[in-house]
């Protein structure tokens, strides 16, 4: 499947902002299962330095400085990416949860992909003894380490409710675990801290899912804006597998993966540093198109044109 | 014969107090003294220093401890509590913790022997990764510290080293040895407030420090920074202390740091990144930094790649760092070594990588995250306490920095064994820590209270030099758990007692006080900033002061003052009001307050952000934050000027003393203009001081000018005038007749010989404009200059006769403008800075 991306962020300052530094982690990497064909990245007002460099856990990040007062800055990401991702294996196959947590624990590697920076808890995912606790229902004694995961990735789609409205980018876990409400990226969050909590290596993936549903099936949940979801480590033999809470699905070619880290913090699309401005308000539209599938819908609807331009 | 007489009762006397302080001196059975051998005989050093007290006499003593106490209050040394606003004053310890220069020479080769091998330690993480790879080090003990900071792996570390300033703390177990209890890579604190100590108790005991040929500090601190400025890629480079800012808990040790040191005391808005080199904002435009030692734990140090909540680092420090263009002590990642995780596996890795035993041994950790070591850890719970593994609290236990085994509760060990099971990576079992006890002063008497030492490190192109003494907590509870500064414990200095007398070099300064290096160089911004706002705020306490003191004078005869007096205290009220002098009336209460209860809030008022109160804690916050660069005077006269507005708001005062508390605080801001007229170094800003002054004076000259100069202005209003701008001498001398307008507008706006004129204080405003440096130099005025020049002009032009009230207001705005572009051209826009929002995962 290939997919063209558009992904535009827009800031809006009550008064000039009079410098900008950011980094932004928005161009989707290459990784085990999907190609970037191309990729661009376009801000405006134009920045005096911009350079693209590979952060520790191998994402993409372009650092940009604009020195230019400006009341509006607009980040245009746009990409082709082919996604051929293999299925997952039989979650009945992998190892049990307790191997997998040993195993991490006992990891000799750095490498950025490595268990051992994935079972400790991050900025936005401390450990909970509630949302622990919540988790060990899937984990029974010698469990397959992915039957487990899924089940609780099942269990999270079914106890939350999606409701935009109910949080932000900031909110903290526990809050979202309360009111048993978020968006992606709370039920990501829950999931990740819920295997943490039990010593597994969980990691938390941003990127997109694809706009416009299969023929005869309903609209995934996330289109039109950024996705996440989490990953979990099942063994040297299994590695990464990537589940997707909001949908309750494993994650397969509809979806696209721009970075990879322990949590949203890591993986945060833009970052930066201001000077003056004032309030400042943000608009986000996301679109993704299928190029190359069968089902390919005809043009019935036109092109969603990102809302803020 | 009586000369005799009285010298052997003064020997019997001497010895009979140092009989009873060592009779009544009782130490803990089975744990190690200072003072007492295991035998229970006197140490033969701390013999020495007691009878040297003893010899002094008991008044004696107590005026000299006395001494002691203000020499602190008036030095600042100063700490913070977390969580309360003020500042508290440095407790410290009358008695220092004595070292024979054997037992410190033990500690200081194993102490430079741990530096080395966990500066290797992190050259090997954050590159090769070797012992990792080797299975000597698990990953999982490096990854869960939050001192691992990823970015920084494969960065070769300018200047070769990963850890430059290093300290460890250490006791003395029951075997009598010292134990390493804990390391300290990520900024350690203590070095300035041993600095401190020593400056204070050598001072209390001149005779005694030097009998007892205690070694200096000064030589490792001038070491210190000569292995900093090695590490820099130029020659004489410019070293900036990068400081989290004034609400820090140690930032009056900063301060004391850096101007002892000599480096530049910088806040993270002070520096820039720019073509991958980091810089200081000055007045001067951008100044290269080329040495950051580093108050601020990295984690903040980075918005853009570490802690993006962070206002306290420098966006694309750690690029700079990347490309090898800024040396910084420690590196970020250094803390990485002070996890406990880490402290497991030290003997094994000190053989490794030294070929040596480790000559300090540290006392015994067990990381959970093997399961070998936490079966053994369950096992042995009861003679165990648990800590966490790399944090400083004990994870699943708020508030809880450790369990003992043998003390917890059912429920308590039933969740700890389970949080163990689950994620035994987040903990460590530790043998208990058990410290020695050495004797404290306690009202006359002698006591034992345990302690714990930090030792401090620094790297020199020759190797690792130790500070000959250190920074001894003392608890002053007799059963130890941990010692920290704020939980009532104090600090002692520490002599080493040289085997024999220092040899000359070392010999040369009086005392420790001799400063290495006194160029604080250029100002930085944020410098210049506050010393202009300090003084601004200062002369706007005084004119608020004059108004109230004004006020006053007419209200001695209110109730029978005729029309014009009573026309003047209305305007002298509605300047306060529109100044903010006196808060804004309550809702349905009465519109204006009564007179004196006026006068008094503007003077006193907390509540009122314009009173002179106000404005004078305004100008003391300002002033905290560039403490180093204040002469301890003008910061102690500032903590009394408060004061004496406090005491204007006592209860029941009456009119006659407010006037005469009024005049006080006058005074002291008049002491305090003379200091800094007189004192005040003129390379290190004097010159924005005087500006904010100046600018603040004659703004607000024009204010009284058209308060009451204007054409309905009477004989009363116009006497006003010349009180509140100190003129009337000038005046009388010069005009036979009563007031007039333009003759007084002429005095308080155009004359340019009168000091308390506009005109005056514009043609300083201009003079140290044309001083104060060009970031360009082309010869082309800068915008804040023009702006003077052309005020200047207009003001030697104008004449008195022609001023109206809407002229004095242009003129007002005017200068309004020039302290404006003052601002824009020479302060950082810190305040302003700001993080973007970030963009939600919204699906």
């Amino acid at each position: 499947m290939i997919y063209d991306v558009k992904h535009v962020t827009t800031y809006s300052h009550e008064t000039p902002v009079s410098s900008t530094r950011c980094a932004m982690r928005l161009l989707p990497r290459s990784d085990a299962g999907q190609t970037v064909i191309r990729s661009a990245l376009e801000l405006t007002p134009k920045p005096e330095t911009s350079a693209e460099s590979t952060d520790f856990f191998g994402n993409r990040v372009v650092e940009a400085r604009i020195a230019t007062p400006h009341a509006k800055l607009r980040i245009v990401m746009t990409a082709r990416v082919e996604v051929r991702r293999s299925e997952p294996p039989a979650p009945e196959l992998t190892p049990t949860w307790e191997q997998v947590a040993r195993t991490a624990a006992g990891s000799d590697s750095l490498a950025p992909d490595s268990p051992a920076h994935f079972i400790f808890a991050g900025r936005q995912t401390p450990m909970s003894d509630s949302v622990t606790a919540y988790a060990r229902k899937s984990f029974a004694p010698d469990r397959p380490v992915l039957e487990s995961a899924a089940d609780l990735m099942r269990r999270i789609h079914k106890d939350f409710t999606y409701d935009p409205d109910a949080t932000d980018a900031s909110t903290p876990l526990a809050e979202a675990f309360e009111a048993k409400s978020g968006v992606c990226q709370d039920f990501a969050h829950i999931m990740i801290a819920g295997l943490r909590g039990l010593g597994l290596p969980a990691a938390y993936v941003s990127g997109y899912i694809r706009t416009i549903p299969h023929e005869g099936q309903p609209r995934l949940e996330g289109a039109d804006a950024s996705h996440a979801w989490a990953a979990i480590w099942c063994g040297p033999e299994f590695g990464w597998l990537h589940l997707d809470p909001t949908n309750a699905i494993f994650v397969g070619n509809d979806h696209i993966v721009v970075a990879f880290g322990r949590d949203y913090a890591d993986v945060s699309p833009v970052d930066g540093v201001i000077r003056g401005g004032g309030k400042q308000d943000l608009q986000v539209a996301v679109e993704v198109k299928a190029l190359e599938s069968a089902e390919k819908p005809a043009r019935s609807e036109p092109p969603v044109e990102p809302k803020l331009i | 014969m009586a000369a005799k007489g009285q010298t052997s009762s003064e020997a019997g006397s001497r010895s009979r107090r140092l009989a009873a302080w060592l009779s009544g001196y009782q130490p803990v059975p089975g744990v190690p003294d200072e003072l007492l051998d295991a035998n229970g005989r006197p140490r033969a050093h701390w013999v020495t220093l007691l009878d040297g007290l003893a010899s002094m006499g008991d008044e004696d003593i107590e005026h000299r401890f006395a001494a002691a106490g203000r020499r602190i209050n008036d030095m600042g040394v100063t700490y913070r509590v977390p969580g309360e606003s003020g500042e508290r004053a440095w407790p410290l310890s009358r008695l220092p913790l004595l070292l024979t220069e054997a037992e410190w020479s033990d500690i200081a080769e194993g102490v430079a022997q741990r530096a080395e091998l966990l500066d290797r330690i992190l050259a090997d993480i954050y590159g090769e990764g070797r012992l990792i790879a080797d299975g000597a080090l698990p990953a999982a003990a490096v990854t869960g510290s939050p001192d691992f900071i990823r970015p920084m792996r494969g960065v070769k570390p300018p200047g070769g080293r990963w850890l430059r300033f290093y300290a460890a703390d250490i006791g003395r177990g029951p075997d009598g040895k010292w134990w390493v209890l804990g390391d300290r890579a990520q900024a350690p604190s203590g070095a300035g407030y041993a600095l401190q100590n020593r400056l204070v108790l050598s001072g209390t005991f001149p005779g005694l420090y030097r009998d007892m040929k205690a070694r200096r500090l000064a030589p490792f601190f001038r070491e210190f920074r000569e292995g900093l400025a090695a590490a820099a890629e130029r020659a004489d480079p410019r070293i900036c202390l990068l400081t989290p800012g004034p609400w820090s808990e140690t930032y009056a040790e900063q301060v004391a740091l850096a101007r002892y040191l000599g480096l530049l005391l910088v806040e993270g808005g002070d520096l820039a990144v720019s073509d991958g080199r980091l810089f200081v904002r000055t007045i001067a435009g951008l100044k290269r930094a080329d040495v950051i030692l580093r108050r601020v734990d990295s984690d903040w140090t980075d918005p853009l790649e570490l802690n993006a909540a962070s206002h306290l680092g420098v966006a694309g420090l750690l690029n700079v760092i990347r490309q090898g263009a800024v040396a910084v002590a420690n590196m970020p990642g250094a803390a990485l070594v002070e996890s406990r995780a880490l402290m497991s596996f030290l003997p094994v890795l000190a053989r490794r990588l030294t070929g040596e035993q480790l000559k300090l041994p540290n006392i015994a950790t067990w990381w959970c995250g093997q399961d070998i070591e936490r079966a053994e850890t369950l096992e042995s719970l009861d003679d165990l306490s648990i800590a966490g593994a790399f944090r400083e609290n004990l994870p699943g236990f708020p508030g809880k920095q450790a369990l003992v085994g043998a003390e917890m509760d059912a429920a308590q060990r039933a969740r700890l064994v389970a949080a163990m099971q689950d994620r035994g990576v987040d903990y460590v079992g530790q043998e208990i820590v058990k410290l020695s006890t050495m004797p404290v002063w306690t009202e006359g008497k002698l006591q034992p209270r345990p302690f714990s030492l930090r030792i401090f490190a620094a790297a020199t192109p020759q190797g690792w030099r130790i500070m000959p003494g250190g920074f001894c907590r003392v608890s002053d509870q007799l059963d130890v758990r941990a010692v920290s500064m704020d939980s009532g414990a104090q600090s002692a200095d520490v002599w080493v007692l040289a085997d024999r007398t220092p040899d000359h070099a070392t010999l040369l300064p009086p005392s420790d006080g001799g400063r290495i290096v006194r160029v604080l160089g250029l100002l930085p911004s944020r410098a210049a900033d506050n010393l202009f706002w300090m003084s601004r705020y200062l002369e706007r306490a005084e004119d608020t002061l004059r108004v109230v003191r004004c006020l006053c004078n007419r209200l001695t005869d209110a109730h029978t003052a005729d029309s014009g007096d009573r026309q003047t205290i209305t305007r002298l009220e509605r300047l306060l009001a529109s100044w903010g002098a006196v808060p804004p009336p309550a809702r349905g209460a009465a519109a204006v307050l009564p007179t004196t209860a006026m006068a008094r809030a503007a003077a006193c008022e907390e509540k009122a952000y314009g009173s002179a109160l106000s404005n004078a804690r305004n100008a003391r916050r300002c002033a905290s934050i560039i403490r180093e660069r204040l002469p301890q005077d003008i910061w102690q006269l500032m903590g009394r000027l408060d004061d004496r507005l406090d005491r204007i708001g006592a209860r029941g005062a009456s009119e006659p003393e407010i006037i005469e508390h009024i005049e006080r605080a006058l005074h002291t801001l008049s002491a305090l203009s003379g200091l800094i007229g007189e004192n005040f170094n003129r390379v290190a800003g004097w010159n924005f001081l005087d500006l904010g002054r100046r600018v603040e004076r004659a703004i607000n000259t024009c204010r009284f000018a058209r308060q009451f100069c204007d054409t309905d202005a009477t004989i009363e209003t116009l006497d006003a005038m010349l009180e509140l701008i100190d003129s009337q001498i000038t005046y009388r001398s010069r005009y036979l007749v009563g007031a007039a307008v333009a003759p007084l507008l002429d005095i308080a706006i155009l004359d340019q010989f009168n000091p308390r004129s506009v005109a005056f204080q514009l043609a300083r405003i201009d003079e140290h404009l044309a001083a104060l440096p060009a970031l360009v130099d082309d010869g082309v005025l800068e915008p804040q200059r023009k702006l003077s020049v052309r005020l200047r002009g207009k003001l030697a032009a104008e004449a008195a006769t022609n001023l109206d009230v809407s002229d004095i207001l242009s003129i007002e705005q005017r200068l309004m403008g020039i302290a404006d572009a003052i601002g824009d051209r020479y302060f950082s826009d810190n305040a302003r800075r700001n993080s973007l929002d970030r963009p939600a995962e919204l699906a």
